[in-house]
């Protein structure tokens, strides 16, 4: 019985999320050939807390990406929620306690912007996030070009960012319970069966009278959130929020969604796949600049994996 | 050279997708110059056996011979390569290039590495005028031209091809009439010029009129083959479905409710397709909808469940007039309308999903308890509808592409009547299925409406109109031509009707109103 228990388990895996799995074990061992403190606690942590500010906000392109949509306004809405959040802190105690809320406010309505040109007006979402992006990056840039407005994190964001509990990162709890409210949501809500059902076939969910253009404004919406978010959590992690904290963030995230097995043509994924995928990218990423590596050679490497890694997914018997 | 011996043979052919076995041992035989029909229920191994010849599918046991050599096929153009074309059920053209582009789509013609357009139109021209849709121009757009049309051109297209053996799954299915003995006399002219062709029809005139040798599968064996004439067609339906064939259709109540309508629908018009369309419908009917295919009836039963803008008119339920602007208003409790849409693939499910999703889908609002899904009570209604209407599935969570045609149209009809609704639509809903599920749907119609739902009924089959309807209204151009009761529905005043033809003496009932 218990024999039987675990290939059982995995048969029923998706094979992109094990795939991911093992190379992420991959990783670790040949980190931890090249150094033994790749192993150590310490780090692991560290890269775990690290990993939640991208899980964060890959959560929120995993729900567009499901719809068979994209949300390319990432760099700007991380960077948005950032600024918006120290801005408001400036305004007394009030301001202080608002700060965290009123920037994931803000990255809502950019992303309510978004769904509204995606559900409403059919705007392809390629070029209106990417739009909405260019505007975002705008105003942030008048709004902190004729004053300098206050950039430093409150107490609360770096709290959040960086402090521990029972020697835990906040950071990975925060992750931790947006996923399971995620999976929660995706597998046992109507909204999570419709974005599902949006994603296959977006006209039978319309014909099955499921008011399509809210669910897809909605997760927009939560897209945009889930991006300040990040971008709040990153901004308590530096101490303050700077123009372009948001840009290394896109390639990521979507890397992240498709690298756990979610179809970019949507309808398809598990939230599994992408807690695999934002931990293999992050790993990626820091034994990169670990084996010091020039940047140019790095940023080279990076993308060729995961070139590589994809052209891996694409390898598994077509069924005839 | 090739004498008598048969052009193709496979034998012993199985396939199984994950634990469900679509062919099992399964032998064919073909001649050349010979049409072969293959009957059989869905589900019955038929599509299975298509896609292994076309090399769609590779089978996991057993050996194909082609002109006396084995042969195997690595993909559908290694198949086309050694002469076997395929005309499928499901269309495969590209909706914004041309007929001619699409016709030559496999092998255009080259000049210099580019696509010679004079030859391509030649080409395309002679292949259409082979395929007997000569008055199709081959520079109009696909996406321009009627479903009829179009599978015309799909039969040219697998001509281009030269092929030696032409598969027909369910070609005529989309066709009107005119164009069935259109395509029928190519057919005919395809034997003569020495084609083997594997023909697949749920119409069993068809196969009469055109047949030389059948061959019958059920549960993924061919059962039978004889020469075509040599049993009766309730010989051959006991065959397919293995149980005694009993009378389609099931008996019409003879006194009508005097109830008054539960859908209302007072003159209707839409763009220039749909012209001032009144009739109501009471509980306990099936109205039926009939006439030439594509005179507006689909357009119909999409504005009735509140899809398309701009509509003039009025639509009452139970007497008030409601305003249905999407299928989602359509659904209420207050209106409970429910569509069985057109094209179960595409607009009735979602394919990759798990039956279990496809079921609830248009139920999640009573499913769930502000917003979360009640799992236990969809668990209830799943299992009720499975039971309900004997869908045959081998787990929930497998996906409903794995289910036969048949049963899939069971999920979709199942997905709807999970809500109870009051007032149901049925867009050609036995369009591709096996003459059992056929039945069990008819049965389950006039059940329904014996509870009491008001049944509105489109098909393009006038038998099923006939068997089925207490009132058909015939549609012509976008308006209601005329409307035929109890008596009044017969082949030959729905094919006169549709037809736009009037008798002589123009009698009261020549259009309606009210």
């Amino acid at each position: 019985m218990t024999a039987n228990a675990l290939p059982q388990f995995i048969r029923k895996a998706d094979p992109a999320v094990l795939t991911a799995f093992g190379c992420i074990i991959l990783l670790l061992v040949i980190g931890g050939i090249y150094s033994r403190s790749f192993l150590s606690p310490e780090y692991l942590l560290q890269q775990l807390k690290v990993a939640s500010f991208l899980g964060v906000i890959a959560t929120g392109m995993m729900l567009v990406v499901l719809l068979g949509q994209i949300d390319l306004s990432v760099p700007w809405t991380v960077t948005a929620g950032a600024m918006m959040a120290c801005a408001v802190a400036a305004y007394g105690p009030v301001g202080v306690a608002l700060a965290i809320p009123f920037g994931i406010f803000c990255g809502a309505l950019i992303g309510a912007i978004n769904g509204i040109g995606v559900a409403y007006l059919r705007i392809p979402s390629m070029i209106v996030t990417l739009a909405t992006n260019a505007v975002a990056q705008g105003i942030m840039v008048i709004y902190t070009g004729g004053f300098s407005p206050q950039d430093s994190a409150t107490d609360a964001m770096r709290y959040l960012a960086t402090g521990t509990i029972l020697g835990i990162p906040n950071a990975a709890i925060i992750w931790l319970i947006l996923g399971v409210a995620t999976v929660f949501v995706l597998g046992r809500t109507s909204f999570g069966r419709s974005v599902y059902g949006i994603g296959n076939r977006e006209r039978a969910a319309y014909l099955s009278g499921i008011n399509t253009r809210r669910i897809v404004m909605i997760a927009f919406a939560a897209s945009g959130a889930l991006s300040a978010f990040g971008g709040v959590l990153l901004a308590g992690y530096a101490s303050k929020a700077a123009q372009s904290m948001g840009d290394a963030y896109l390639l990521p995230a979507i890397a992240a969604v498709v690298l756990g097995g979610t179809s970019i043509l949507g309808g398809r994924g598990s939230y599994m796949g992408t807690v695999a995928g934002v931990i293999l990218i992050t790993l990626l990423q820091s034994i990169l600049s670990v084996m010091q590596m020039p940047e140019a050679g790095r940023q080279i490497t990076y993308g060729l994996l995961i070139i590589l890694m994809l052209l891996l997914y694409g390898r598994s018997p077509a069924i005839r | 050279m090739e004498g008598a011996g048969p052009l193709f043979q496979m034998e012993g052919i199985s396939k199984s997708y994950g634990g469900v076995r679509a062919l099992q041992d399964a032998s064919l035989s073909i001649r050349a110059g010979t049409i072969h029909a293959i009957l059989g229920e869905n589900g019955a191994g038929k599509s299975t056996l298509i896609k292994v010849m076309a090399g769609v599918v590779s089978p996991d046991q057993g050996q194909m011979m082609l002109g006396g050599n084995p042969v195997q096929f690595a993909s559908p153009a290694a198949a086309m390569e050694a002469g076997i074309a395929c005309v499928v059920q499901e269309l495969s053209l590209i909706p914004e290039l041309s007929v001619a582009d699409n016709v030559v789509i496999s092998n255009p013609p080259q000049r210099f590495g580019l696509i010679d357009r004079t030859a391509q139109r030649r080409i395309a021209e002679q292949s259409l005028l082979r395929a007997g849709a000569g008055d199709v121009h081959p520079m109009a757009l696909v996406k321009d031209l009627p479903l009829s049309r179009r599978q015309m051109v799909e039969i040219a297209k697998a001509l281009t091809r030269k092929p030696r053996i032409l598969i027909l799954d369910e070609a005529t299915s989309a066709l009107t009439a005119s164009d069935v003995s259109k395509v029928f006399e190519v057919l005919k002219r395809l034997r003569s010029e020495g084609l083997a062709l594997l023909y697949i029809s749920h119409r069993m005139n068809e196969i009469a009129e055109l047949a030389d040798e059948c061959t019958v599968f059920r549960n993924g064996r061919n059962v039978a083959s004889f020469p075509a004439g040599t049993k009766s067609d309730g010989e051959v339906v006991q065959l397919m479905i293995g149980r005694e064939y009993q009378n389609v259709y099931p008996e019409k109540p003879t006194a009508q409710a005097d109830a008054k309508p539960l859908l209302e629908v007072q003159n209707l018009s839409w763009a220039n397709r749909l012209h001032d369309i009144s009739f109501g419908v009471k509980p306990g009917e099936i109205l039926g909808l009939g006439g030439l295919d594509g005179q507006g009836q689909r357009e119909l039963l999409l504005a009735l469940f509140g899809v398309l803008r701009g509509l003039e008119g009025e639509v009452k339920i139970e007497g008030k007039a409601t305003k249905l602007d999407s299928p989602a208003s359509a659904r209420k409790k207050n209106v409970g309308m429910a569509l069985i849409p057109e094209d179960r693939k595409t607009e009735g499910l979602m394919l990759p999903m798990s039956v279990r999703d496809n079921l609830s889908f248009a139920s999640l609002d009573m499913l769930t308890v502000r917003g979360i899904v009640d799992k236990t009570k969809e668990a209830q209604s799943i299992d009720e509808m499975v039971k309900l209407l004997a869908i045959k599935t081998g787990a929930l969570d497998s996906p409903v592409s794995s289910l036969s045609g048949g049963n899939q149209q069971k999920v979709v009809i199942a997905k709807w009547l999970m809500r109870h609704p009051r007032i149901i639509l049925l867009n050609d809903p036995t369009r591709g299925i096996d003459v059992g599920t056929k039945q069990e749907i008819y049965l389950l119609m006039r059940r329904l409406a014996d509870q009491g739902a008001a049944i509105v009924f489109y098909s393009t089959d006038y038998a099923e109109l006939i068997g089925c309807c207490d009132r058909v209204l015939v549609m012509y151009n976008g308006a209601v031509e005329t409307e035929l009761l109890g008596d009044e529905i017969t082949e030959h005043a729905l094919i006169s009707s549709a037809l736009h033809i009037r008798p002589k003496e123009n009698q009261p009932r020549e259009r309606v109103s009210r």
